[in-house]
């Protein structure tokens, strides 16, 4: 057990903490970027407040030379900009870590564990004749000496950002970043990081956030029509493919709200388009009606929801996962849906691509549930292999594989369509073994039929005799069925000893934490088994019997205060989990689940626990 | 090849009362499709809730009968991804007017080029007759047991303060002036509204004969550029006008959806992975 990955040898975290304005943010994007554009692996974790200015901003970024999994439990480096950043982030920074300050505006207190080092981002950033933001800039170039990144490539970046903004301000932002660059060689640091250049490192990797991750896996699935209404944190996904649709010869429309946003929508998919619209938990709420529509009329729509604090208007920039129930039972009546949850930046872009896919082939709409700490974490990422890709058409399919892209095979499925002898005799709602039914695109010559909410007949024709209700619920339902059935044949989603007699489940964003949590455990002596579906709704049933029934201790772990997924799992399979919430508006780490983990181990029996 | 009535008519049954002023429109809607030989299957037919939003179950046309109020931005989205298709949103006065009033000036202001036919009756007719935004002052029904104490909206101006670039209204009486509105409607480019004047016959607010009484068509001077001239004719009352009050061309949100696509047309003329690494290449 001593080659474990998290002993790797680069392994830390920076935080840069400053006022909203002061241009934290992107300091530390572009540090991540730099660091990028080396031989390792980067991942970040951005918090900002409400309002546009003023107000705690900050940016941690981890860098190391293996896959990481969270943001990190501790911090290594600390950049400050004013007081109020140092005095709420330096309980975080590890014994013998360092504080880079302004010492114009940050007075630290004196600690024996800790190397303080002045850096007069005020003083510097006045003296080079740029007002306020160029600070962030000049902590840019100290950074960048502190790193030993080359200057080269701090110039590069930094024509990159701001070349949009003409010369003369990219001429005073190199001339900051080269400022910087000298007050940290000033500061004599002693021992410095190297972070290599590697040469291709720009060519297998990109820095994507969650949110863009998705925006680019909605293009790889097909996806040609966009319809949305600003909402923090989901913005970025719209903005994204605003700008890139055109690209693609697709579409995005900004509409008037939430409502209008999925209307239209779901008149693309009428249409024939493979459809999108981004949101968060108000605006889900909003389109809950027509999300119901949409599963009556059989309608591939894609829907994301990056969750946010709630109830209401809540914390709409911090982090929860709060919003599974509502996309699970949301609903007038019993209207089938699919919910996926990705839980890594990377995950965002196939299981965006998963959702079109299985929209398209079940007819159904699919919510894709993300947060705000996924959507605005950037991480390195493989760039897709594109040889790997394949457009299938429909009858290709089912049997055995299915809807799992991943990044060995990425199949972009459409749906199916009626053939020249099914338009004589069209039934748009045929009942048929799996429950889909062949859809007509418009401007098809006898594939005219009616799209009704009413309960309806296979040709389309309000029918409320009983009969017909249940055959036609049933109808709908199937194809949830088969759907489930599919994910059965799935590679597992589990990951530990299989001698583990304690599990751990969550969802979504948690898993990197969760995995990190399993093998500090395992340090400690305590193995764990980790089950993280990526399909809440429906599940495998059969393959998470198998997974709990070897445990004799399940933890449910999840970011919102009721427990929505130990509550779902108990419903659905009859078992008590210990329940762990963290319901702060912050990701939940490593240590906060190993202290979970840990708790039941001493609880429990010596049988449940290996000692290595 | 020409084609019959019979070609745009759906095998469901029509469930509205006899005498319903919407037959009326179904008509006048049938016999502009086959004047201007529309296909059946490049017509996309988009309606709300009410009796009104049934209009779209006894077409043989592309047909949403979808949620109320949301027949319009429903019907963007269908014009919007397939332009080649003629899209059309039917709503009622409800729907219309009130639990849809916000999307109007929104379709309005983007000038999508659909044809929204809001059909008023100036009652709830498919709850059973409560009141409705246009029900008369004054009026009793089971939701205003003492009349109703509010005034009833005036929904024509405001269509033309709203900016929409066709605005029209004519009745379920007369149904050939609504067939010849109805065609300039759909022929029009960007976003017409049709104003339809339709009398409840099981819960009359109006009847027919009064209808006819009260309706004029626009002067034959009537400058359909002048929207002040519009606005004015559009509050008269007596007479209540009938005709194109406003009409003007816009580029419409398809024109303009094109032609952000347009100047990347050379990137997407290759093949479909290669744009997509294109597209992928901009984050690394």
């Amino acid at each position: 057990m001593s080659s474990r990955p998290f002993r790797s040898d680069v392994n830390f975290v920076v935080r840069i903490g400053g006022e909203a304005g002061d241009g934290v943010i992107s300091c530390g994007e572009l540090f991540a970027q730099a660091a990028a554009r080396t031989e390792y692996h980067v991942f970040t974790y951005i918090t900002y407040p409400s309002e546009i200015r003023g107000g705690f901003s900050m940016v941690q970024i981890r860098i190391r030379d293996w896959t990481i999994y969270s943001m990190g439990s501790r911090v290594d480096y600390l950049v400050v900009f004013n007081q109020e950043s140092y005095d709420k982030t330096i309980s975080g920074l590890r014994e013998g870590g360092m504080v880079i300050y302004d010492p114009d505006t940050v007075t630290p207190e004196p600690s024996e564990t800790t190397r303080f080092f002045a850096v007069p981002l005020t003083k510097l950033a006045r003296e080079s004749g740029i007002s306020g933001p160029g600070k962030n800039v000049i902590a840019l170039g100290a950074l960048g000496h502190l790193f030993d990144i080359d200057p080269v490539v701090l110039k590069k970046l930094i024509r990159d950002r701001f070349r949009h903004k003409g010369d003369a301000v990219v001429e005073r932002n190199i001339k900051a970043v080269e400022t910087g660059y000298e007050a940290g060689k000033a500061c004599g640091w002693g021992q410095r990081f190297r972070l290599k250049a590697d040469p291709d490192a720009k060519a297998s990797y990109m820095m994507l956030s969650g949110n863009e991750a998705v925006a680019l896996g909605a293009i790889a699935a097909g996806c040609r029509f966009v319809a949305g209404y600003p909402i923090t944190p989901a913005t970025p996904i719209f903005e994204t493919l605003c700008r890139l649709m055109p690209k693609v010869g697709g579409k995005a429309v900004q509409m008037e709200d939430e409502i209008a946003s999925i209307s239209a929508i779901v008149g693309a998919a009428f249409a024939g388009e493979k459809v999108l619209t981004p949101t968060s938990g108000p605006g889900l709420q909003l389109m809950g009606e027509q999300i119901n529509l949409a599963s009556m009329l059989e309608l591939p729509v894609v829907i994301v929801n990056v969750q946010r604090g709630g109830p209401s208007t809540g914390l709409p920039t911090k982090t929860e996962q709060s919003d599974l129930k509502f996309a699970i039972y949301g609903t007038a009546g019993e209207s089938p849906r699919v919910v996926l949850a990705p839980s890594t930046v990377e995950d965002c872009f196939y299981q965006t691509i998963r959702a079109f896919n299985i929209a398209e082939i079940f007819q159904v709409p699919v919510v894709v549930l993300t947060d705000q700490s996924i959507g605005y974490r950037k991480a390195t990422v493989r760039i897709p292999d594109f040889e790997r890709f394949h457009f299938m058409p429909f009858h290709d399919l089912i049997e055995d594989n299915p809807v799992i892209p991943n990044p060995a095979h990425i199949d972009v499925v459409s749906r199916l369509e009626p053939t020249s002898e099914e338009l004589a005799d069209y039934k748009r709602f045929r009942i048929t073994d799996s429950g889909i039914s062949p859809i007509s695109r418009p401007g098809t010559p006898g594939g005219q039929y009616l799209a009704t909410g009413l309960e309806h007949t296979e040709k389309g024709h309000p029918d409320y005799t009983p009969e017909n209700h249940q055959a036609m619920t049933s109808k709908r339902f199937r194809k949830i069925e088969v759907l489930s059935n599919l994910l059965e044949k799935n590679p597992r989603e589990y990951y530990g000893s299989p001698e583990a007699r304690i599990g751990i489940i969550g969802w979504g964003s948690t898993e990197g934490a969760i995995r990190e949590a399993r093998y500090l455990a395992e340090q400690e002596g305590v193995l764990v088994r980790h089950l993280h579906p990526k399909i809440v709704l429906p599940m495998a049933d059969r393959r998470i019997r198998y997974f709990l029934a070897e445990l004799k201790h399940v933890i449910v772990v999840e970011e919102n205060y009721t427990g929505q997924f130990a509550h779902f799992i108990r419903a659905r399979f009859g078992i008590r989990p210990i329940e762990v919430h963290k319901c702060q508006g912050l990701p939940i780490t490593p240590r906060e689940i190993l202290a979970a983990i840990l708790n039941v181990a001493r609880i429990s029996d010596e049988q449940s626990i290996t000692r290595l | 090849m020409s084609r019959a009535s019979q070609d745009y008519k759906s095998a469901v049954k029509p469930i509205w009362c006899p005498g319903c002023g919407n037959y009326g429109a179904m008509k006048a809607l049938t016999q502009a499709f086959l004047d201007l030989d529309i296909a059946p299957e490049s017509i996309a037919l988009v309606s709300g809730i009410g009796c009104s939003g049934r209009m779209s179950h006894f077409f043989n046309t592309y047909s949403l009968h979808g949620t109320h109020g949301r027949a319009v931005p429903t019907a963007l989205g269908v014009k919007a991804a397939r332009p080649d298709l003629t899209v059309l949103a039917v709503g009622g006065d409800g729907d219309g007017l009130s639990i849809g009033g916000g999307h109007i000036s929104h379709a309005a202001r983007k000038n999508t080029d659909i044809t929204y036919l809001l059909l008023d009756n100036r009652i709830y007719g498919l709850t059973k007759g409560q009141a409705s935004p246009t029900t008369d002052f004054g009026h009793k029904t089971k939701t205003s047991p003492f009349g109703v104490d509010e005034l009833p909206m005036d929904a024509l101006p405001a269509f033309i303060v709203y900016d929409a670039t066709f605005v029209a209204r004519s009745s379920t009486v007369h149904v050939a002036e609504l067939t010849e509105l109805l065609k300039a409607a759909i022929l029009h480019k960007g976003f017409s509204i049709l104003h339809i004047l339709t009398p409840c016959v099981t819960y009359p607010v109006f009847d027919a004969r009064t209808l006819k009484a009260a309706l004029q068509p626009l002067p034959e001077d009537h400058d359909r550029k002048d929207k002040m001239a519009a606005i004015v004719r559009g509050y008269s009352t007596s007479p209540v006008f009938t005709g194109i009050f406003f009409r003007t061309e816009k580029p419409t949100l398809e024109e303009r959806l094109e032609r952000q696509a347009q100047p990347f047309a050379p990137e997407r003329s290759g093949d479909e992975l290669d744009m997509l690494r294109k597209v992928l290449y901009d984050f690394s």
